[in-house]
């Protein structure tokens, strides 16, 4: 029905807005870990890269990121502002680094600014973001989605696909690697995420893991790694 | 010794909900620590089957209480289920241990469970360091800590995994794992580590995640923030070359992390940190449990 055609068309424009690397939150200036890999050499190429990304993926994306999305876009779809809170909580007491739980915080905030500034949502929920002391990127986020009428799988598509894409970017600035072989990776990942967006969607609560320790160790390492392009 | 102990058998009704029957054993402890006069002394003590503990410590003078938390079965099979829970009133200062390996047997489809869980009280101090635990081939396990946190109070505790029992070389090939560590200060979460791993799962061989090796652990100190100083010397701790470790900083939290081949090589760099993290957040130096050498 045309109808509905317009709304998916619009929610695709939203979409692309919130995948893109132009959205103002400075996703770009982080590395989450994958810069100190490359300094000691666990990523050195295009297999290498595509391994180390893929399988953040498809284990913390997969397991933690996105299932901790889908609770809370929940808790906003349900309009229940203390369940968003304590998954807002939850999710950041599971950054185990001090530079991902800033990077998080940083992103959520300009997530949440930038919201504000562009005047386009219902005065209740500017309030409900602003009732939020320090929200994770990942509250404002899903927010966002659920003001806009975005589905919950086309919200982790689009976090997932910015998230990869982002890393991608990251490992060609610093490996590097040439432009060809960073759409290579992309196109590999695309091809992988309809199945990681599904398993997350699986995840029961008890199944919801942060556990990724060298990618934990790497973040650490990456605090103190003496030349940095990445933000720390 | 001075101990004012009060033994009573209590019963504690076992959670049941979506649970497989019949348990084979359920093990409970529950003790409660007080301080006065610049003691910390152990006032209950209530247990059911097979966990005890032994009689309390004072190796490093009466401020500190340690207790060794003996499981005389010596190994935990698929079913059982063991609880431990411990109140530190305010000023307590508490350090637990155990005397040996936690052994986790192949499972036959049952789940074996650990839920230990601390309150500690406003300016309390508790430390949990249980040597590793080792799962054997087929073992599912679920362990589970949550630690309640008063103003001004310390956690301190370890833990150590090493799946497989590497001594026969053997391998985990089947099972499963479900580990959580939960932190709440004043009701609010402020560290939430949970693991959910089988021996399939891309993580076990992934470079970013345990990259084949058998041995993870983690070491995490819940105070107030750390002083720079001391967070430099704690980098500066090597745990071996084959082994990958870090340590982090945020939210008044100091957390460690091991990966490696060697529970002992785990055990020595978390060893070496508390050396110098203990001045800081127990005002007093280490003092090795002498049942680590036993």
């Amino acid at each position: 029905m045309p109808g509905n055609q317009g709304v998916a068309i619009r929610n695709l424009s939203r979409l692309l807005m919130l995948a893109s690397p132009m959205l103002p939150v400075g996703a770009y200036s982080y590395s989450q870990g994958l810069e100190w890999a490359i300094e000691c050499g666990d990523v050195k190429d295009l297999p290498t890269a595509k391994d180390w990304i893929g399988d953040v993926l498809a284990s913390y994306q997969a397991n933690y990121e996105l299932p901790m999305l889908i609770r809370l876009h929940d808790a906003w779809q349900s309009n229940d502002l203390r369940k968003v809170a304590d998954w807002d909580e939850a999710y950041q007491a599971g950054k185990d680094t001090a530079e991902t739980q800033a990077e998080t915080l940083q992103m959520g905030y300009s997530l949440r600014k930038l919201m504000q500034d562009l005047g386009e949502f219902p005065i209740d929920f500017v309030e409900d973001m602003a009732g939020i002391e320090t929200p994770a990127f990942a509250t404002i986020y899903a927010g966002v989605c659920v003001a806009w009428g975005i589905p919950v799988n086309e919200m982790l598509h689009t976090y997932a696909w910015s998230w990869a894409e982002n890393q991608v970017s990251a490992a060609m600035k610093t490996v590097p690697l040439g432009q060809v072989a960073g759409q290579k990776i992309l196109l590999h990942l695309g091809k992988e995420l309809p199945g990681i967006v599904a398993h997350s969607m699986r995840v029961k609560d008890e199944e919801i893991s942060n556990f990724c320790p060298a990618l934990t160790i790497a973040s650490c390492q990456h605090e103190t790694q003496y030349t940095r392009l990445f933000r720390s | 010794m001075n101990v004012n102990s009060n033994v009573q058998a209590v019963f504690i009704e076992a959670p049941k909900k979506n649970e497989k029957p019949p348990h084979r054993w359920l093990g409970s402890i529950e003790l409660d620590f007080d301080h006065d006069n610049e003691r910390t002394f152990l006032t209950e003590k209530h247990h059911r089957g097979p966990l005890v503990v032994q009689k309390t410590l004072y190796p490093e003078g009466k401020a500190v209480c340690h207790g060794i938390i003996l499981h005389p079965p010596g190994g935990v099979a698929g079913g059982d289920r063991l609880l431990i829970e411990a109140r530190l009133r305010p000023k307590a200062h508490t350090l637990l241990t155990t005397p040996g390996a936690g052994k986790w047997y192949k499972a036959n489809q049952l789940r074996a469970t650990q839920i230990v869980t601390f309150d500690i009280a406003n300016d309390a101090c508790m430390e949990w360091f249980p040597q590793e635990n080792i799962l054997f081939n087929g073992s599912q396990v679920e362990l589970k800590t949550d630690i309640h946190l008063g103003t001004g109070s310390v956690y301190a505790g370890w833990d150590i995994l090493c799946l497989g029992r590497q001594a026969k070389g053997e391998t985990w090939e089947e099972g499963a794992l479900w580990q959580s560590l939960k932190i709440r200060r004043l009701g609010k979460l402020i560290w939430n580590e949970q693991a959910c791993l089988n021996p399939g799962s891309r993580l076990m061989q992934s470079k970013t995640g345990l990259r084949g090796n058998a041995v993870s652990g983690s070491f995490v100190i819940a105070g107030d923030k750390v002083p720079s100083d001391i967070l430099e010397s704690c980098r500066a701790v090597e745990a071996g070359d084959d082994a990958r470790y870090g340590l982090t900083a945020m939210n008044n939290i100091v957390a460690a992390r091991y990966i490696g081949q060697s529970s002992q090589q785990a055990r020595c760099y978390f060893e070496t940190l508390w050396e110098i993290l203990r001045p800081w957040y127990g005002q007093r130096a280490s003092r090795r449990p002498r049942i680590w050498n036993t």
